[in-house]
């Protein structure tokens, strides 16, 4: 193929669904160093998904909205700056590929829920990390009980839970997951000018259920759920890491 | 004559899939788990297609493809991206370095099967066969 081509035609030809508006200007937005912030807050008090998730990511130790000491998108973007936009602009493709995915391997309909209604997970866990690096820095976390994991694996390879057996498939599964969620939203970044890289995921067993912290930069947990299946997703996010 | 087709996926689970796919039509698959296992496999199977990924350890799937472009004896073999990364400046370039389709995760079987038959003609089975084993890289 020779020179001249373009993404439009490239997407066109190879079927690619259009990506989601809203997620692509926020993180275009948030990609500029100079972005001005009337303009974020413009975008952010449209939607009203994007605002509520923001003021729990600007009060994170708040249990519930009457908690809340940062109450105005404005407010939000002074005291927490970029990084708490970015991981915003960040959770959405990820959110969306999750759901995509369960759409259309496991015909199961995933829905978005405030985490503190979610179910806490006691006890051993399974724990996919994937870490990204270059113009933004961060990792992004998946978490799920064993029981859920098991589900999600034997849907995804045609089996019941009870035939599969074989953790290592679980395991695998469960990081090939990961590696479609990061890789959707990996695309959203590099298109925004934040161009980044991505480690293959390791998946693990793990009991530690804290949300993770990052000095500097922004963190927001989101859950997920169908059924009796929860899902946890971290995401960190440290912008500009030039 | 069946069809082979190499699947080049670090995940055993969308090669399994690819498997379970092309169960139903004549074909033979093989399998690697990374662009290094991969090349090894398109010298020695001469495959019909390949089902290529893009991040995986050893070597990833943009350069795996670089290398058979490079080869005068597999750059002809037709190859389809199968990855997550549909980033605007990653298809481009992963276009110019010739690919004939392109299949963003997550995936139908269905959409599989219709770009594969695109490129080459999958006939189903006659008799419900045992699945052919798959093909080992090494």
């Amino acid at each position: 193929m020779q020179g001249g081509v373009n993404y439009q035609e490239l997407s066109r030809r190879y079927g690619f669904a259009p990506k989601p508006e809203s997620a692509s200007r926020l993180t275009q937005l948030v990609s500029r160093q100079d972005s001005d912030l009337d303009e974020i807050a413009k975008v952010i008090n449209k939607d009203p998904v994007l605002l509520k998730r923001l003021l729990r990511v600007a009060n994170p130790d708040a249990e519930n909205e009457i908690e809340y000491a940062v109450e105005t998108v404005e407010d939000a973007l002074m005291r927490n700056g970029m990084g708490c936009v970015l991981v915003l602009a960040m959770g959405t493709p990820l959110a969306l590929a999750l759901t995509k995915t369960f759409q259309t391997m496991l015909s199961l309909k995933l829905e978005m829920i405030d985490p503190s209604e979610a179910e806490c997970l006691q006890g051993d866990h399974l724990l996919g990390t994937i870490h990204f690096s270059g113009k933004v820095e961060g990792e992004v976390y998946l978490r799920m009980n064993i029981a859920s994991a098991r589900a999600i694996a034997a849907g995804i390879l045609g089996m019941s839970p009870e035939e599969l057996t074989d953790t290592n498939e679980i395991k695998d599964a469960a990081g090939e997951l990961l590696n479609i969620m990061t890789g959707n939203f990996k695309s959203n970044l590099c298109d925004a000018g934040l161009d980044c890289r991505l480690q293959p995921p390791e998946v693990k067993l793990s009991n530690n259920f804290h949300t993770p912290s990052v000095a500097g930069g922004g963190v927001e947990r989101m859950a997920l759920r169908t059924g009796k299946i929860h899902l946890f997703v971290d995401v960190t996010a440290n912008p500009w890491n030039d | 004559m069946p069809i082979k087709i190499l699947s080049v996926d670090d995940s055993r689970t969308i090669r399994l899939i690819v498997g379970r796919s092309l169960r139903p039509y004549d074909c033979i698959l093989c399998e690697a788990a990374n662009g290094e296992e991969g090349l090894v496999a398109a010298a020695r199977e001469k495959p019909d297609i390949i089902l290529l990924d893009v991040t995986m350890p050893v070597m990833d799937g943009v350069t795996m493809l670089t290398k058979l472009k490079e080869d005068p004896a597999l750059k002809s073999i037709p190859v389809i991206m199968l990855t997550a990364e549909s980033g605007r400046d990653n298809v481009i370039h992963i276009a110019r370095l010739g690919v004939r389709d392109y299949l963003v995760k997550p995936f139908k079987e269905e959409q599989l099967i219709d770009k594969v038959g695109r490129i080459v003609q999958l006939k189903r089975k006659e008799v419900s066969a045992p699945t052919a084993a798959p093909v080992p890289a090494v």
